[in-house]
């Protein structure tokens, strides 16, 4: 049996990850299908809010704008938060921000906490290395990559969309360049994330490891670790099967289309 | 025309093997491949350069860079200090502190008034942004590289005049008490000097009237970049900048024969060798438009780096020859850009001291004397840059400062 605290819930919000395309990719598009599943382009990378991110410069801002925007919005009740990498680090703001929120939390290797030494680099660089290098340590089958947008990856596009994915890698830097990939704020407050969580990561990922990912799990609350074999930093998008058995589960959104357990 | 001598301080000791698996000398080069011995005398002999300079008549040159083996100063105050406790008449060029890499500009106002202080105003003080790469040593978010450049700036400059203890919270600079001694020597404050190519820094370095530095550029990049300078400084009604008001760095040896001073000139190539550095330290998020970086990923920057030995001089990058020729290399700059201060990269990589010393003594004899008065009566002076004659179109140029 899975910890579901709300099962009723029929709205899951995805934060993408940085480098990943817009929209409902890989294992998502299955699991829109089951619940409803909104993946907003985050302020800075492409959205309509862009201009209004340009004088953001934490993560804090990005998680202050969707809790806003849920309440502008009159939404109000509770839903499924998940996020993957960077938009998990987000998902963790938002969580110790309104812990109540929530139906249940789902982290696919987060950013965001930083829990060892401070020479041990926990989280690749991926604002310096080449595209090759990221899907190498991103992915347990480099040669099966898709669904990612970096300068100069995939080969072969106009400068335009090359232009889009260093805008993006600036909205990244703007927001995650120092302390790397994490605020140290964040790790005190991880006590309150009081919701049924479920942390995922790839048996492969190199660029946030699996023992980083065990480890947070361990820090916070009600949170359950799963590893995804054959996965690299983005399960959804390479083991989308197995992504959506986890998931689809934990959230009780299988209830939906009688698969019940 | 004024000259002056600068180095690089390289550590030319590293084996090519390193460099390779390192992607070149700079930013991300493991210290375990420097001897401290070695720099030591190193730095004993470029400092002796730089003294021999001062005692032949040019003005020096210091600069700084991080984590590099192809630069030994590690800060341009710390490097002007040790030049000015060697020398006794040069003006020394701090060119420059890299404003968005230092923590505090408090700190830099401090030095540089020291500085100016302790040589009765020998200091001509120049800012920089800092090259691309050195976003990865000082570990500075490059999206704010230029903001941080210009409040870094502007409480520099109100450190040094407003005489009174003042309070600054801007957006990237802190502090509730600012009162900076010693005030420098030079009242209001030392000439300021900027170098960059972006247009916004060269309109902004133009509209406060500072001198615009442009690194191994081509003539004709050169000359655009200062059109750009001179358009804008006009427009602000500053006047027409006089040929003072512009700098320009190149590589130079001169020997008596041209067979010579080719063969030592060619070291000097060492400085454009090609790294292999990551993108993003090429063009580091944010650092300068997506347009640009998408020509740095496109491979338009640094093309220079290309270049052959005679494609450099016959671009104005390189120079290069016999005293005479070198003369008028230098006056064909003059006619080209209007420069009015040429800073000379007489040393890189494996160039022995010997050569270096040849070099500017023989420059010293012959071509110092020959290019001084150039510039002098710029206003009588029949040329293409003068405001009045030049009705070309103001154009951008890619950067050429090399990462």
């Amino acid at each position: 049996m899975t910890e579901v605290s709300a099962g009723t819930a029929q709205r899951l919000l995805f934060l993408h990850d940085a480098d990943v395309v817009d929209g409902q990719v890989g294992a998502l598009a299955e699991l829109a299908t089951m619940i409803d599943v909104e993946v907003p382009r985050h302020p800075g990378f492409g959205s309509a809010d862009d201009e209004l991110a340009e004088e953001w410069d934490s993560v804090a801002d990005l998680a202050q704008h969707y809790l806003h925007a849920l309440d502008r919005d009159g939404r109000t009740g509770q839903i499924h938060l998940a996020g993957a990498g960077f938009g998990a680090w987000i998902a963790l703001e938002m969580a110790v921000r309104a812990p109540r929120r929530w139906a249940t939390l789902v982290l696919v290797a987060p950013y965001g906490v930083k829990l060892f030494g401070p020479t041990d680099r926990e989280f690749a660089d991926i604002l310096l290395l080449d595209p090759s290098e990221v899907v190498e340590l991103g992915w347990a089958d480099p040669a099966a990559c898709r669904e990612l947008r970096m300068p100069g990856f995939p080969p072969g596009l106009e400068d335009p969309e090359y232009e889009r994915a260093f805008a993006d890698r600036e909205a990244l830097a703007r927001f995650a360049w120092k302390p790397f990939m994490h605020d140290p704020r964040l790790r005190r407050w991880l006590h309150v994330v009081d919701v049924a969580t479920l942390v995922v990561s790839g048996d492969r990922d190199r660029l946030v490891t699996p023992e980083h990912s065990r480890a947070l799990a361990e820090l916070l609350p009600r949170a359950r670790y799963v590893e995804i074999p054959g996965a690299g930093h983005y399960p959804y998008l390479e083991r989308p099967g197995e992504f959506v058995e986890a998931v689809a589960h934990f959230v009780g959104a299988d209830r939906k289309t009688g698969a019940s357990t | 025309m004024k000259c002056f001598h600068f180095t690089e301080m390289p550590y030319p000791y590293v084996p090519a093997e390193a460099e390779d698996e390192h992607r070149g000398l700079k930013y991300f080069m493991p210290n375990r491949y420097y001897d401290p011995a070695r720099g030591y005398e190193l730095y004993q002999r470029y400092l002796d350069e730089y003294e021999l300079a001062d005692e032949l008549g040019f003005d020096l040159m210091v600069n700084e860079h991080h984590q590099s083996a192809s630069t030994l100063h590690v800060s341009a105050t710390l490097s002007a200090a040790s030049v000015l406790s060697r020398t006794r008449r040069g003006r020394v060029l701090v060119l420059g502190t890299p404003l968005p890499h230092r923590e505090s500009p408090v700190r830099v106002a401090e030095e540089i008034a020291y500085l100016d202080a302790i040589s009765a105003g020998r200091i001509n003080c120049g800012f920089v942004r800092g090259v691309q790469g050195e976003t990865y040593p000082s570990n500075q978010n490059p999206v704010h590289n230029m903001d941080m450049f210009f409040e870094a700036h502007d409480l520099i400059k109100e450190a040094w005049t407003r005489h009174d203890v003042f309070s600054w919270e801007g957006r990237f600079y802190h502090y509730r008490y600012v009162s900076v001694w010693p005030r420098p020597y030079q009242q209001p404050h030392p000439p300021i000097w900027v170098s960059g190519t972006t247009r916004k820094l060269v309109e902004w370095t133009a509209r406060h009237g500072y001198t615009l530095c442009n690194l191994l550029g081509t003539y004709e990049d050169t000359a655009k970049s200062f059109r750009l300078y001179r358009r804008t400084a006009m427009e602000a009604g500053l006047g027409e900048p006089s040929p003072d008001k512009l700098a320009y760095l190149a590589f130079c040896h001169v020997a008596p024969t041209e067979e010579q001073a080719r063969q030592s000139g060619e070291k000097l190539m060492w400085y454009l060798k090609q790294g292999r550095l990551r993108l993003g330290a090429i063009s580091p998020p944010g650092y300068s438009s997506t347009a640009a970086a998408v020509a740095a990923l496109r491979g338009k920057l640094g093309e220079v780096r290309k270049y052959s030995f005679e494609r450099l001089v016959d671009e104005g990058i390189m120079l290069v020859g016999t005293p005479d020729t070198v003369t008028k290399q230098i006056q064909r700059l003059y006619d080209e850009t209007g420069v009015g201060n040429l800073i000379l990269m007489n040393q890189a990589g494996e160039m022995t001291s010997n050569e270096v010393r040849d070099s500017l003594s023989l420059f010293s004899r012959e071509v110092l004397p020959a290019v001084a008065p150039i510039g002098r009566q710029w206003r009588d002076d029949d040329t293409t840059w003068r405001v009045d004659s030049d009705s070309r179109p103001v154009e951008s140029v890619l950067a050429s400062a090399l990462s």
